[in-house]
């Protein structure tokens, strides 16, 4: 018997090959959920008018949701894309402006409109990657380009008034499958399915784990075969496509497009993704935590409008709960990298500058 | 004899550990030290890969707290919360990989959290000039000639640790606690490393240092402490040193070791050939084949150049000249992903920054080497196959850990590399190189490589060995390539390899006027 690894024999009967995919994280954020749907639901009369109406509100914030998912694999790279919101309104004006210029056909201007915004992602990953600019201002940068060409193709009067097939997209719900799907909007169907597609991505595909590799250690994935540049791309092109896919539900939600309409998208979405558990420095997080979180914030929100209090209050309260949590997570998880363990490890450290010792 | 102890350890500079305990979770790492630092001598710690040594410096030096047990610095308990703490107490710890900040000038990093500053009507201000004055007094001091402008990136890892000493002293600290500072250097550089430390405990400094090399250690020790799973199995006190004694304490069993492989396995057919390649930059015009079943050993001192040849060959660094042919086909100039699936591999020296992604599990470090290998279900990986790689790596390479799923960094140093070793070799190479395969690996796993090495030759595998260590190319090479400043300067084989001919071959490169004793 080897006497030397005693442990090495008990992990070749391993308990688990996989990594979870949800931790406590995860988990507090689903309490946290509970408390709010619970809390609204009491407290605020017409926030829970049974089941349809409830799942009904999720049409009112799942294009930020759809943002969130595709911004997930931007910032488990570690970068940002600011241009989210620049990208729904250009693709999803220019999928309008086929449909009623061009008759072009509603749904392949549609998935027009969905490769553009790959295209676009594309763009942006070119500008990081060619020109060597970081994410953060190439994208603010292209999310300028990006708007003021969607000023440009929106036109005087922008197209609106789409088919009735196109619009139920954004309001309507699975009916003709039956009475109980008759409860689920499209937009949450569409969601789900996306998420559960995501997560999955993430979670066990190889995309999904150089992805993760990359986040945590440009230089390990490289020294490891990885094509660094291409992963960033994909994840770029993937952001752009949910962008403009958000932007084509928001323009059957209200059937119209205007130039501004995605600008509402990137901070709300940003907020989802950091408060899912995503480290903006990249590597650590999963989907189910921004999906989670998409849920969290979407009822938080309408639970405040329904409840009577302005947009304003609304607002700040995503604020504070987004600082508040983060905190949290960090202080109680030691392992964490963000922001507040570096700064309260700098607090921690009131060393006095010491004389020369000899 | 208590009574003697009792006046000793009231001694400043007396740091003693009295019955430290740590667990994690359900494992108990550390199992009751008791252990004194004296000042003016040296205290090595030996032991295996995982047996508790950096665990045991990180609690000397407030770095993780004790599950039990007291610290008594000059005879008084003390508690340390935090390494800033260790530091107002006069406790450095040199850890196994230096950090110091990339980005930042070799001054800076010195003061992290240090800066010097100075008063003015609008408040405190950092005195940039005094920072840079006391930083180059603390080089010059130890004889480093560093500049401190340069950024820390720069540095190598020699150098890194040499600036770590420094910090030390510019932060007045007299105890210091080296984890593993020589496993990254060559003899010259230890040498030059042990100069430093043999002027501080002159000087009544309190020095510990960690070191799987047994030469180095019966070199420069006053006493050695052998720490085994965790309990401390022996302590011995120069001049009772004794190297068998040792051997067998720490490992638990009688140790082979094997001075010199016997055969050569090198076959006709060439796996390996590279012709007048460059950076432009770093090397010039280095040309050698490498048949299979050839072990080939690249000498040289620490930025010879040897880790960017490798690099350049292996496709992460771009060649400004030169011609590399795999298996006769020409692959100048491609990329490192198409390298690996065309059977070559490297196994980075800096395991912190190339080789291993730290935060992410064992299993997920093992088949990222090439995710190609594991099977897919809809596309998506295979749990099971992936743990079904990674269990025969850990069991094959003989890592410690406490499952697959354990992250990295939870490794010991040793392991952290077997690992690394493991997610290159099971994917099949045809050509390995291997830069520094064994830093930081305890002597009885150390050979076990060195086997593994030995059978892959045997299969027909060619090997590229990069060591600081001249006896570890001895071991295991058939023909050894000198490298002095990007240039290959002399070639060994067969009987002529010597740890004494590896030196002379590129210390004589160093001074041509003939003037270098080994
Ligand atoms: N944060 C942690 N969580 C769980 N286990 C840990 C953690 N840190 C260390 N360990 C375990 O403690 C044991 C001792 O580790 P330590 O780093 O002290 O070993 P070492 O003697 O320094 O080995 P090496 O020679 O390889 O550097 C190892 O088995 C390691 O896996
Ligand atoms: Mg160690």
């Amino acid at each position: 018997m080897d006497m030397r690894a005693p442990a090495a024999a008990d992990a070749a009967t391993p308990r688990d090959g996989r990594r979870l995919p949800v931790g406590g994280w995860e988990l507090a954020l689903t309490a946290l959920l509970v408390a709010v749907v619970a809390g609204f639901g009491a407290a605020a009369p017409g926030f829970y008018a049974g089941p349809a109406s409830l799942l009904g509100l999720t049409e009112n914030f799942l294009p930020f949701g759809l943002v969130a998912l595709g911004l997930s694999l931007v910032i488990l790279t570690g970068g940002i894309d600011l241009s989210v919101g620049a990208v729904a309104s250009l693709s999803a004006v220019l999928a309008a402006q086929l449909w009623s210029r061009f008759g072009v056909d509603i749904w392949a201007a549609s998935a027009l409109g969905v490769a553009i915004g790959a295209l676009l992602g594309l763009l942006n990953a070119a500008v990081i990657l060619r020109l060597g600019i970081e994410p953060l201002i190439a994208t603010l940068g292209t999310s300028f380009l990006y708007g003021s060409a969607a000023v440009a193709a929106a036109g005087a009067a922008p197209p609106s008034g789409f088919p009735a097939s196109f619009t139920a997209v954004g309001t309507g719900t699975l009916g003709s499958l039956g009475p109980l799907a008759g409860l689920v909007p499209i937009q949450l169907a569409l969601f789900a399915a996306l998420a559960v597609l995501f997560s999955a991505l993430v979670a066990r595909s190889p995309f999904g784990r150089v992805l993760v590799m990359v986040g945590y250690s440009p230089d390990a994935a490289r020294y490891s075969g990885i094509r660094t540049g291409r992963v960033l791309a994909t994840a770029y092109a993937v952001s752009g496509a949910m962008a403009s896919l958000a932007g084509l539900v928001l323009a059957s939600y209200y059937d119209a497009v205007r130039p501004d309409m995605g600008d509402v998208l990137l901070l709300t979405a940003i907020t989802m993704v950091v408060l899912g558990g995503i480290s903006i420095f990249g590597g650590e997080g999963t989907v189910a935590g921004v999906v989670v979180s998409v849920l969290v914030l979407g009822f938080l929100r309408q639970g405040m409008l329904i409840a009577g209090f302005s947009d304003m209050v609304t607002t700040m309260l995503t604020g504070a709960i987004l600082l508040a949590s983060i905190a949290a997570k960090n202080l109680f998880n030691r392992r964490g990298t963000g922001l507040a363990n570096q700064i309260w490890a700098t607090i921690r450290r009131p060393e006095p500058p010491r004389a020369n010792p000899n | 004899m208590s009574a003697q102890r009792d006046a000793d350890s009231a001694m400043p500079g007396f740091y003693a550990a009295q019955g430290i305990r740590k667990s994690y979770g359900a494992i108990q790492v550390l199992k009751g030290i008791s252990l004194d630092l004296k000042p003016g001598r040296m205290v090595t710690i030996m032991g295996e890969n995982g047996a508790g040594k950096s665990t045991l410096f990180k609690i000397l030096a407030g770095q993780v707290p004790p599950t039990g047990g007291t610290l008594r610095l000059a005879g008084a308990p003390v508690a340390l919360a935090s390494p800033s703490a260790a530091h107002a107490r006069g406790i450095y710890l040199v850890p196994q990989e230096p950090a110091l900040l990339p980005e930042l000038s070799v001054a800076e990093t010195m003061f992290v959290g240090a800066l010097p500053t100075r008063g003015g009507p609008l408040g405190r201000r950092v005195d940039w000039a005094a920072m840079r004055a006391r930083a180059r007094a603390a080089l010059d001091a130890l004889e480093l000639p560093i500049d401190v402008d340069r950024p820390a990136r720069t540095l190598s890892i020699a150098q890194q640790q040499q600036v770590e000493c420094a910090k030390a002293l510019l932060r007045g600290c007299r105890i210091i606690l080296f984890d593993e500072p020589t496993s990254p250097l060559t003899s010259h550089e230890v040498e030059h490393l042990f100069s430093i430390m043999r002027r501080l405990k002159a000087d009544g400094c309190t020095l510990s240092f960690i070191s799987h090399r047994m030469d180095e250690v019966l070199e420069i020790s006053d006493e050695i402490a052998v720490l085994r799973d965790g309990v401390l199995v022996d302590v011995v006190a120069r001049p009772s040193f004794d190297r068998a004694r040792l051997l067998s304490r720490m490992v638990g069993r009688p140790l082979k070791a094997v001075p010199r492989r016997a055969a050569s396995n090198a076959r006709d057919e060439v796996a390996l050939e590279v012709r007048g390649l460059s950076d432009g930059l770093r090397f010039a015009d280095v040309g050698f084949s490498l048949r299979r079943g050839e072990v080939l050993g690249l000498a040289g001192l620490v930025g010879a150049g040897r880790t960017e040849i490798a690099e350049t060959v292996f496709g992460v660094r771009p060649a400004a000249a030169g011609e590399v042919r795999l298996g006769g086909a020409v692959v100048t100039g491609l990329d490192c992903h198409a390298m690996i699936r065309r059977g070559l591999v490297y196994v980075p020296e800096d395991r912190a920054r190339h080789g291993a992604v730290l935060p992410m599990t064992i299993t997920e470090n093992v088949t990222s080497g090439l995710l190609d290998r594991v099977r897919r279900r809809a596309g998506l990986l295979s749990a099971r196959d992936e743990a079904r790689i990674s269990a025969a790596a850990v069991r094959d390479f003989r890592v410690r850990c406490a499952g697959l799923d354990q992250p990295l960094r939870e490794l010991s140093g040793g392991n952290q590399q077997k690992v690394v070793f493991a997610k290159w070799m099971t994917t099949g190479p045809r050509v390995a190189i291997l830069d520094e395969p064994t830093r930081g690996v305890d002597v009885g796993a150390k050979e076990d490589i060195y086997e593994m090495i030995d059978a892959m030759a045997r299969d027909g595998m060619a090997l590229l060995v990069i060591s600081s260590e001249s006896e570890e190319l001895v071991r295991l090479c058939d023909r050894i390539l000198s490298i002095y400043e990007g240039r290959v300067v002399a070639e060994l084989s067969g009987a002529d390899i010597s740890p004494a001919a590896v030196a002379r071959s590129y210390l004589t490169a160093a001074a041509p006027s003939g003037g270098v004793a080994a």
